[in-house]
């Protein structure tokens, strides 16, 4: 019996000795009431369901029980989730315990019935055969309810569904039988119609009434709807805004003496919420204009200088991008060490050459009078460049210095992959650019 | 404003249309003496208002602006059409934008801005942006030149073989935008093409011309999907 399968957790401290009360989806013979309450009280299965058809006999005392219980008790999760493997088993268990529970339920009632008629009490045959009628379909209709099954209807198209929709059929009908059995009372259908221009007009008019109020609930229900989700988007704001900008502008407050760490502080935090705000798809992670990016902001917030950032289409990062990617770095270092602001930054992703220039406005400074053993420059910018077959330059211009960077892209390392962002219209939205000073 | 000297010329006028009233007064505070701001808005339909009264040379206009049909500065632009100042040239248009997102920035240029600039421009710049927008030149930002030359393909090495081709750029105004991209001032661009300012600024006003009219496909896909056409 996989009883382990309904038994909750253990960490639930001092509750753990005590299982909950709740119907086993395997294992059982009608609605797994006699399993589900032997394995809450610790008893044996086989002796509970004995006391439950026990008490059948007494009045129907034990139908009342079952019916009770079954209710009242939440089927077992473990096993509304049983593996699909289980699904024809499962099926076939059904409906033989559907079989079992009409025949039984019949068997039963005619049992006590026939006891009670024997014992001399008059039970009135005319009404209690329609309210049996009545509940009969009202427990084949309700069993629609019950959440594993519903389940398991919802999810399985077709036969389940089918007969999951016959039995509520002959439920409805078996109710509706019931109840007209129970309002004729012997005066015949005739006398249904009177009875039953009556109950419509109730009805009518009672709907009539409930209308507005039903009406206003729902529009009230709809508007608290709303105003709920607005509260939630109103807190994540608020939440967001409190762990990044306040936080920022009470740093702000308490280094005021320090305008370079000012400006770092305050160009982060707009960069972090521009983020958040504006933030779209930006194809994978791994690409060479975020790669590009990402290092902008990284020296940008080691100096403290803005740093302005364009960059027009985009490729995957490979070996040749990350090797331009990590000169370019230096090539940002050494114009926020060296030169002056404002820094402009403009990567070209072509189809056959990938272009980068970094721009200072600084005095700028002269490569050959750069002592060959120190310098940057040389090692990790032309070197770095140079390996991956590309090549880096440095121009003095009037006001400031520009490196520029290039690197061919060779078909195999993938600049075929993308013709052009422009042929691309998420890419051409978005130049990729960050930071416009 | 109303000076008649010879050596100094006629002040510009300004009108500035922001809803953040401490923006305003910065820009106040920023701007020199050759132009005088002869009106303030803070939402479309005020700005509608004070641009036809007043006809200034050049709005300073902000993208994100309430009320209107809800475009912002688009709306203003679409408002104000055909409104000229009383020497008859075009009322002119500077958007100014704190969102750095492409769609709101080239929306505003399509309406008919003459430029674009962000919010964190220094003085100086912006000096210079108004009076060469004055002068009917069109201004573009870095970021702007980039999208530019993502949007008609340029980067990816398409070129117009003739000028006129709305759909694409020339050479000689990629090389232009390139520049521009990489941080050059217009006088720049020039000493390193070999060409004069006034050229430059006739390349990006051909530019700002084909950004406005282009039906390149990626532009007005773009756009359409933003219902901004």
């Amino acid at each position: 019996m996989p009883y382990e399968l309904s038994q909750p957790p253990i960490d639930h401290g001092d509750r753990q000795a005590v299982r909950r009360l709740e119907r086993p989806a395997q294992g059982r013979y009608v609605g797994g009431v006699c399993a589900g309450l032997a394995e809450h009280l610790g008893l044996n299965v086989r002796q509970v369901r004995l006391a439950f058809v026990l008490a059948c006999f007494a009045g129907g005392a034990g139908v009342a029980a079952y019916l009770f219980l079954w209710a009242l008790t939440p089927q077992s999760l473990a096993g509304a989730a049983a593996p699909a493997t289980q699904d024809l088993g499962e099926d076939r268990s059904a409906r033989e315990s559907l079989r079992n529970l009409v025949v039984g339920l019949g068997l039963l009632v005619a049992g006590g019935v026939l006891f009670a008629q024997q014992r001399g009490a008059n039970l009135r045959l005319g009404v209690l055969l329609p309210l049996l009628t009545v509940a009969g379909g009202a427990v084949l209709a309700w069993s629609q309810l019950d959440d594993a099954e519903r389940d398991r209807w919802l999810a399985r198209s077709g036969e389940g569904r089918r007969a999951g929709l016959v039995r509520l059929g002959i439920g409805i009908a078996l109710a509706t039988v019931g109840v007209v059995v129970l309002a004729t009372q012997g005066r015949g259908l005739v006398g249904l119609w009177d009875v039953g221009i009556a109950a419509v007009a109730v009805l009518a008019g009672a709907a009539l009434i409930a209308a507005p109020w039903g009406v206003r609930l729902w529009g009230d229900l709809r508007v608290e709807q709303a105003q709920r989700i607005r509260e939630t988007e109103r807190a994540d704001i608020a939440a967001h805004l409190h762990d990044s900008v306040l936080q920022t502008l009470a740093l702000i407050q308490r280094k005021a003496g320090d305008p370079a760490e000012v400006v770092r502080l305050a160009r982060a935090q707009e960069r972090e919420l521009r983020g958040w705000l504006y933030a779209g798809p930006r194809g994978s992670q791994a690409s060479l204009a975020s790669a590009v990016t990402e290092v902008a902001h990284e020296v940008e917030d080691l100096h403290g200088i803005p740093i302005e950032l364009v960059i027009t289409g985009d490729r995957p990062l490979d070996v040749a991008g990350t090797a331009l990617v990590r000169a370019l770095r230096e090539a940002l270092l050494n114009a926020v060490r060296h030169g002056a602001p404002p820094v402009s930054v403009y990567v070209e992703v072509g189809p056959a050459v990938v272009e980068a220039f970094v721009r200072d406005h600084g005095p700028g400074f002269d490569l050959s009078a750069v002592p060959p053993d120190r310098f940057g420059v040389r090692e990790s910018i032309l070197g770095r460049m140079t390996r991956q077959g590309g090549s880096a330059g440095v121009r003095r211009l009037e006001h400031g210095t520009e490196i520029s960077l290039s690197l061919p892209m060779t078909l195999a390392s993938g600049a075929a992959e993308k013709p052009g962002a422009a042929e691309e219209p998420g890419a051409a939205d978005q130049p990729h650019t960050e930071g416009v000073r | 404003m109303t000076e008649p000297g010879a050596l100094q010329p006629t002040p510009i006028r300004l009108v500035l249309v922001d809803d953040h009233r401490m923006f305003r007064s910065g820009v106040k505070a920023e701007l020199d003496d050759s132009m005088v701001i002869v009106g303030e808005a803070a939402d479309v339909d005020a700005a509608i208002v004070v641009v036809a009264q007043t006809r200034p040379d050049v709005v300073l206009l902000d993208v994100h602006l309430p009320g209107g049909n809800g475009n912002g500065g688009s709306d203003v632009i679409t408002g104000s059409g055909g409104v000229t100042t009383e020497s008859g040239a075009p009322v002119r248009f500077l958007a100014l934008s704190v969102s750095d997102a492409a769609e709101d920035v080239i929306a505003v240029i399509r309406a008919g801005a003459r430029g674009y600039v962000t919010k964190t421009i220094g003085g100086d710049d912006l000096t210079n942006a108004i009076r060469r927008v004055a002068d009917g030149d069109a201004v573009f930002s870095p970021r702007l030149a980039g999208f530019v030359l993502d949007a008609f393909g340029a980067a990816a090495g398409e070129v117009a073989v003739i000028d006129e081709e709305l759909d694409r750029l020339s050479t000689r105004e990629r090389e232009v935008m390139r520049l521009i991209a990489r941080g050059y001032q217009y006088k720049e661009v020039a000493k390193e093409l070999f060409i004069s300012i006034k050229t430059v600024e006739t390349h990006v006003s051909s530019v700002l011309r084909k950004l406005q009219l282009s039906s390149r496909y990626e532009l007005t896909a773009w756009a359409v999907g933003r219902h901004l056409l």
